[in-house]
């Protein structure tokens, strides 16, 4: 995935919008000229709507004679389907139709290809592979008819025994979860290897130490706080087929309705609306829009489906579920000479990862981190079991997250071996901030990075060296809480494309903008990405009124709907800013271009002595600033007096495709207390210093921050989807699943560092995910941190107060109540002093 | 919330309901339904016909009377946690109300919904075992007065009539020396105990523990009543090694099962430790003893 940093696939033209005469946005001193642009912190404009109940999602649409879908699901895990009977729905008043696989068959429409190619059936044909799998359809005139229509469907099955655990599936007597594959005879997907195995195991043999762990990354779900769901409208007099949807990637789900229903693609319309969460829940498609779909076609009427909050959790994407085992060899001075990592993938019943790159396990080859290793070497196995299928990017890039956790992990446990403090390792190991562009031992290309000054800042924030010594007075007396100081020093790989490397079913993962000035002189742009809460609205708008000196009030956004936007690939692993926030700039910088030459025309001077001055936002005639052009000026003469060389109008579209990924990082120092008579933990400290490059709305950035760190503290401390031994999900609901809410959540401090991306337009990064990736190794570390003086190395997510507890006590290192209090006891002989 | 369809009665007085639930096939009474919805929802419960009580303005009340603390069917888990009087002398309810659920349930629902509810992860069973409480129930048959440790008989399951309604929860109003606490250990906010248990400690002039109630949550078939701890407290000065003690028994008495937030074990060393920590507090609010951590 390295590619020389002169990109041929860039054209000579982008370069030069890419890094304009101007040289950009200057992060030392972005500060939006007072009208919104870089590093201003714009309120954001979507929140009106949202804040005062305007917002329109999904489940807002009501269309005339819309009918509701509820869809009947398997209560068994593993089932042979003998028999469905939906005649007794049939008989109710309000239902209209019970749809099976029988049904889509006729349609060709009862599979569906997932991210992965593989074969995901829409309703299932035969065999039942997952608990709560789409059995059949019941459409009817409202959503409580549906629900009670599904209710009388009768389905026949004949139970099989199920296998839940990756390791159990790929032994050789496991229950055989994909039997209608020919070739397929046991449960394995695929190995995957990466980096070179016998340099890394020249290494582990000559080294002085080295400390291996293994970890579970868990199965997590994104649980947005709004499911998912779809209206499909078949129109048949224009032969169209609209849908609402939640979706994060509306063209790249266009593409995918139109090939697999056949309606050619410019007579598919996809809209997202407002999204109320994605987290990478929202990018795979899922049957039940198709559903919604073929029944909107085969009862031409519009077809509502929304997902209740247990069937978002227990069938649609989920996210990790990675075992994994790391080592590491190292000097004795801790320099870090090889790493190795081997894992065990459970994907669920189908291989529906959402991954577009190249790579089966994605970008999870960035596992050597931050840090200048010359030897690494991973290996991965896939398995599929009868669980839901999933693997999709939870707020993060492909698999990055578990590539960290491990490494960050793994620096902890040597750091711990070699009785050396956490971040002196990683002083010792990280790419020098001069080594950049960095090649990685696994081919990444890492753009720019300055990993101490970022600790540096951490560490200083949080009183880090204060907290050592407490640390120590608490070991020394005993104390009832211990307290664990956990580093974290992440880098994140963000901003698919570049295209050559990544795509969703062959289209290349470009992204793009679509500007045009209006004549009174507001400008509006379209994205080909989708906000599902990440403030694109005012982000973009915020770059195009740096690049125009507009006023951000002046710029509107626009993005969701596939009639109107230019093609996207969508939003996630934090690819926005990188691909459609670059789009947006260069797209700017075309119609400032042209604008010159507008400006030249009006202020009847050469276009040669044209300057664009960025402070001002104007052009001006060289040497005499005082005869200055507004673009909202130069837009009326590009509509009432264009010269005569150009095409009235002001507009520009890019397409961009990124030459690099960019790689934010950063440092979090995270300070628990560990209970030791309960194994609760407290958070203490909670500080993140994070590195985007430059900066475009802090606000929006820190916003980004917050809700990726209370995720991080949900993964490291309550989330996980739980099955039992029968394939049934114990961990389905809000009530199993527990996501953390404001009272579990630490007061955090952030703090930040640029260091711009200089393949980037403006210097920018992605954001959204770090906090996210970033955190559960920094929360382990500290948990683990408090007790590795007894000697302890890990502790597995979630980290339950049973499981720590449990850890105390295995070390030694519980207590009861009785060891650390005593009694007083009142003068008036109302009990006598206890011993002491 | 997409229930199956059901016929929905407003009483406004308890006989009314009383002669609603006599009359009608199969009721079922609806209070703050934030237990009762989400069944509804989930269609774990299919009522044709529900008696929604909410319009009796008499049962809301939370008052001392006739020697009881008296919490009517309609007084709220918020109601208990805003009172100045349970602040001032049940330390138990006072540590329960804001343990309960969040803001938003405990704005509805109710301390005597709880009790009927018979979860044995609700937390109110518990402090009326610790408080040898009672529910007072209305029926065709008149008023009777059910105690609590005949009132729970399996999760979800009591000795209520199908005919009754509950119209009261009560205990005894405290003595001089009398103090009670309860300690609840849950994963986060909103969430069922792991385990919990609440504690009441009532002393003689002599310094010596009188009576003893200790009632256990989410680690036993229904809310439990840990005897053979309170034996060992009664007629015993308190110290830490009796606590120590009265910890050990109620563990041993207790019966958790594991699931996905804990394992059994833990469940039960957990039992010892909040029964101490309740334990300490009670002792501590009837003025018995002071507690001092050693660092
Ligand atoms: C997310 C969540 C978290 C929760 N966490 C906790 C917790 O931590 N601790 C805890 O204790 N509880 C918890 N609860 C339950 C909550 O306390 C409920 O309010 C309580 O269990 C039921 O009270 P209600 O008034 O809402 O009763 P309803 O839901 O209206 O009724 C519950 C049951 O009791 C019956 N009933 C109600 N009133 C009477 C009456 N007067 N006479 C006879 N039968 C009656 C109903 O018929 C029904 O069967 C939680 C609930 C939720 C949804």
């Amino acid at each position: 995935m390295s590619s020389e940093p002169d990109n041929p696939d860039v054209p000579d033209a982008e370069t030069e919008y890419q890094h304009p005469e101007d040289d950009g946005p200057d992060p030392e001193k972005h500060c939006g000229h007072g009208r919104g642009g870089m590093g201003e912190e714009v309120s954001r404009k979507e929140d009106k709507r949202f804040i005062t109940g305007r917002g329109d999602y999904v489940d807002d649409i009501k269309k005339p004679g819309m009918l509701h879908c509820e869809i009947v699901r398997s209560p068994h895990a593993h089932a042979r389907i003998e028999e469905i009977d939906g005649s007794r729905a049939m008989a109710m008043d309000d239902v209209v139709a019970v749809l099976t696989a029988d049904d889509l068959l006729e349609h060709d429409l009862a599979t569906m290809p997932t991210l992965m190619d593989d074969t995901q059936d829409v309703l299932v044909n035969d065999k039942v592979k997952f608990q709560s799998q789409e059995v059949a359809a019941v459409i009817a005139k409202d959503r409580y008819a549906a629900k009670d229509g599904a209710e009388k469907v009768e389905v026949e099955y004949d139970v099989l025994d199920p296998v839940v655990d990756a390791e159990e599936a790929l032994k050789e007597d496991a229950p055989l979860v994909r039997d209608e594959l020919e070739d397929q005879e046991d449960n394995h997907i695929f190995d995957w290897d990466t980096g070179n195995e016998e340099e890394t195991q020249r290494a582990f043999d000559a080294a002085d130490v080295t400390v291996e762990e293994d970890m579970e990354y868990q199965r997590l779900h994104p649980a947005p706080i709004e499911t998912c769901g779809a209206v499909a409208d078949w129109d048949p007099g224009k032969d169209k087929m609209t849908v609402h949807m939640t979706s994060q990637a509306p063209h790249a789900h266009r593409t995918l309705f139109s090939q697999v229903s056949g309606i050619p693609e410019h007579k598919v319309r996809i809209v997202s609306p407002d999204v109320g969460g994605g987290f990478g829940n929202k990018v795979p498609i899922y049957p039940g829009y198709v559903v919604a779909a073929a029944a909107s076609y085969v009862l031409e009427q519009p077809v509502k489906w929304v997902e209740e909050r247990s069937e978002n959790i227990q069938t649609t994407g989920f996210a990790r579920d990675y075992e994994m085992t790391g080592e590491i060899a190292a000097t004795e001075d801790g320099e870090i000479e090889a790493v190795r990592v081997d894992v065990l993938a459970n994907h669920g019943a189908y291989n529906a990862a959402a991954q577009p790159s190249k790579f089966p396990a994605g970008f999870f080859n960035i596992f050597t981190g931050s840090y200048d290793i010359d030897a690494a070497y991973g290996s991965l196995t896939a398995a599929f079991t009868n669980t839901a299928p999933g693997g999709v990017a939870y707020r993060c890039s492909f698999r990055v997250t578990e590539a960290v956790y491990l490494i960050e992990r793994m620096v902890k446990v040597l750091a711990d071996e070699l009785d050396m403090d956490p971040t002196e390792v990683r002083r010792k190991n990280f790419i020098p901030s001069d080594a950049f562009p960095y090649e990685s031992a696994t081919g990444w290309n890492y753009d720019s990075g300055d990993y101490e000054k970022a600790l540096d800042k951490a560490l200083e924030m949080a009183d880090y060296e204060e907290y050592r010594e407490e640390q120590r007075r608490r070991i020394e007396n005993d104390a009832d809480k211990l307290l664990g100081i956990g580093v974290s020093s992440f880098t994140e790989v963000v901003g698919a494309g570049p295209g050559k490397q990544c795509d969703i079913a062959g289209i290349e993962m470009f992204d793009s903008a679509d500007l045009r000035v209006n004549p009174t002189g507001n400008a509006v742009l379209r994205v080909g990405v989708q906000t599902q809460g990440q403030g694109h609205e005012t982000t973009f708008a915020q770059i195009v009124a740096e690049e125009l000196g507009m006023d951000v009030d002046d710029i509107v956004v626009e993005h969701g709907d596939t009639d109107t936007e230019p093609y996207g690939l969508g939003t996630y692993g934090s690819r926005s800013t990188p691909v459609a926030g670059a789009a947006a700039a260069v797209a700017a910088r075309k119609v400032r271009d042209k604008a010159k030459s507008i400006a030249a025309n009006e202020l009847e001077a050469a276009e040669e002595d044209i300057e664009w001055d960025r402070e001002s936002g104007e052009f001006h005639v060289a040497g005499a600033p005082d005869r200055s052009i507004t673009i909202t000026e130069i837009a009326a003469g590009a509509f009432m007096n264009h010269p005569d060389q150009e095409e009235p109008g002001l507009e520009a579209t890019n397409y961009y495709d990124p030459p690099e990924m960019t790689y934010p990082f950063g440092s979090y120092v995270v300070v628990v207390e560990v209970d030791r008579e309960t194994g609760e933990v407290e958070f203490e400290k909670f500080v993140a210093v994070d590195d985007c490059g430059n900066r475009i709305n802090p606000m929006i950035i820190e916003g980004q921050i917050h809700g990726g760190l209370a995720q991080g503290i949900g993964t490291a401390m309550l989330e996980e989807v739980t099955y039992d031994d029968n394939g049934n999900v114990t961990g389905g609901d809000f009530m199993n699943y527990l996501l953390p809410t404001a009272n579990e959540i630490p007061n955090f401090e952030t703090g930040h560092t640029v260091t711009p991306s200089p393949h980037h337009p403006i210097g920018a990064k992605g954001v959204g995910e770090s906090p996210t990736v970033g955190s559960p190794p920094a929360i382990v570390n500290a948990v683990t941190d408090a007790m590795s003086h007894a000697g302890v190395s890990h502790v597995e997510m979630p980290m339950t107060p049973d499981r720590v507890w449990k850890t105390l006590s295995e070390h030694g290192l519980d207590i009861g109540p009785a060891d650390n209090v005593a009694f007083e006891f009142d003068d008036d002989g109302a009990g006598e002093p206890a011993d002491d | 919330m997409k229930s199956a369809p059901f016929e929905h009665h407003e009483p406004e007085s308890v006989s009314e309901a009383v002669s609603l639930l006599e009359s009608l096939d199969d009721p079922t009474i609806l209070a703050g339904g934030q237990s009762l919805v989400p069944m509804l929802r989930f269609r774990l419960a299919n009522p044709d016909v529900v008696v929604d009580i909410n319009g009796i303005d008499s049962l809301e009340y939370l008052r001392e009377e006739d020697g009881y603390l008296k919490l009517g069917a309609l007084a709220r888990h918020a109601d208990v946690e805003d009172s100045d009087l349970i602040d001032e002398r049940y330390g138990s309810f006072a540590d329960t109300a804001p343990l309960v659920a969040d803001p938003q349930i405990r704005n509805r629902g109710t301390v005597v919904g709880s009790v009927a509810q018979a979860d044995p992860k609700g937390d109110w069973g518990s402090v009326l075992i610790a408080h040898d409480g009672e529910v007072v129930v209305e029926g065709p048959d008149g008023e009777r007065a059910i105690p609590a440790d005949e009132f729970f008989l399996l999760p979800y399951d009591t000795t209520l009539g199908e005919e009754e309604l509950i119209t009261e929860a009560r205990v005894p109003t405290p003595a001089d020396r009398e103090g009670s606490a309860y300690h609840k250990l849950k994963r986060k906010t909103g969430d069922y105990a792991m385990a919990g248990v609440a504690a009441r400690l009532r002393f003689d002039d002599d310094g010596r523990i009188e009576s003893a109630g200790i009632g256990m949550t989410a680690v036993d078939i229904t809310n439990a009543r840990a005897s053979e701890a309170e034996e060992a407290l009664e007629g015993e000065r308190p110290s830490p090694e009796l606590f120590e003690e009265a910890g050990e028994l109620a563990a041993e008495a207790s019966n958790p099962e594991s699931d996905e937030h804990g394992d059994a074990s833990y469940k039960e060393r957990m039992v010892d430790v909040l029964a101490q920590r309740a334990l300490g507090d009670a002792a501590e609010r009837a003025g018995a003893v002071k507690r001092r951590v050693t660092q």
